[in-house]
């Protein structure tokens, strides 16, 4: 395989993974950017057939690192405070809320709960085993939940 | 909103990079061509590839990582000017290509055989055995045809213009439809005659 093939197959559902991630645009361009620069840099990908999974994990602990550097992540007692009293729940007030969790959370969320990947390929691209991607995944909804009650 | 203008302009952004920081050894670009989408290839010392699809061929792939290594990318300012020459000669602007091809990846054989179909003029047509003889062995026609029937530069290294000694059209990578199409551009002409051409005897 060659470095064009991999981006052809994988950079739309990369990107669109790190924008979920990220929840902006701008984020998102240099998540991007820096998953395709890794994967360059780290040529060939460690088994044949598993490039997919490969990226997510690049993907991820980019974004992991990112958050650590930046210290944006919300404090979700803060993000309760500052939400008014209100009846319903807006799309706004979850993905607030999404933002707010912590990264390892989040991507755990993102990809089993958005995207649809089973607890071995979350595990897998987290480097966790299945259990802890469930639990990450239950701590995940039990905050969003908090949130946005 | 869809995220495909995002995303093609964080693949712009990558690319130029990759550039900047001499990563990217081979450009690629998919035509859009008269005889239907055209995979072109541009490594450092010229084209390397023109394949008939929108999709490479995994033996071009394969000869070019070989190469280069995996740093083939989607990259059409590496293609430009060969899309540019392409359009003028499909559009009859062009009667020959001012374009270097990369042609190291094959066997010295393969190379020879091929830089002979190169000498042959536009409109004009010769055989699988001049070509073997002017590859230096007259004797080799079956394997000089082989060598042509791979030749992974088609239309710039004018492979259609070489048939059977009959007079009929042989093979071509492409279909026999666009080596007649492509034979019928060059004598300015409609439709190529039952039969094929008689070859010429240069």
């Amino acid at each position: 395989m060659t470095f064009g093939e991999l981006l052809e197959r994988f950079e739309r559902e990369i990107f669109a993974y790190v924008l979920r991630l990220s929840g902006n645009r701008l984020d998102a361009d240099d998540l991007y950017q820096e998953t395709f620069f890794a994967a360059f840099r780290s040529w060939p990908p460690p088994r044949a057939g598993n490039e997919r999974a490969w990226l997510y994990r690049i993907a991820t602990n980019k974004a992991i690192d990112r958050a650590r550097r930046s210290r944006r992540v919300v404090p979700l007692a803060d993000l309760r405070l500052a939400a008014p009293e209100r009846d319903g729940v807006s799309l706004m007030d979850l993905r607030t809320a999404v933002r707010a969790l912590p990264t390892g959370q989040r991507a755990a969320f993102v990809l089993r709960k958005v995207e649809g990947h089973s607890y071995a390929e979350v595990a897998e691209v987290l480097g966790c085993s299945e259990e802890a991607a469930r639990s990450r995944v239950a701590e995940a909804m039990k905050k969003l939940k908090e949130a946005v009650r | 909103m869809t995220i495909e203008p995002l995303v093609s302009e964080a693949r712009e952004r990558l690319i130029a990079r990759a550039k900047r920081e001499g990563l990217v050894s081979v450009g690629y670009d998919v035509m859009d061509s008269p005889l239907g989408p055209l995979w072109i290839a541009v490594g450092p010392r010229g084209v390397l590839a023109i394949h008939y699809g929108a999709k490479p061929d995994p033996r071009d792939l394969a000869r070019i990582s070989r190469a280069y290594g995996p740093a083939v990318l989607p990259d059409r300012r590496s293609c430009d000017r060969v899309l540019t020459e392409l359009d003028q000669y499909f559009a009859h602007r062009r009667r020959s290509f001012d374009l270097d091809v990369d042609l190291t990846p094959l066997t010295p054989f393969q190379r020879r055989v091929l830089a002979a179909t190169a000498l042959v003029p536009y409109g004009e047509l010769t055989t699988y055995r001049q070509v073997a003889r002017r590859a230096g062995n007259e004797q080799a026609s079956r394997a000089a045809g082989g060598a042509i029937g791979s030749n992974p530069i088609p239309i710039v290294v004018p492979c259609h213009r070489v048939v059977a000694s009959d007079g009929s059209l042989g093979g071509y990578s492409g279909g026999l439809p666009a080596k007649r199409r492509l034979l019928a551009l060059e004598r300015g002409e409609g439709q190529v005659p039952a039969g094929g051409w008689p070859p010429s005897q240069r």
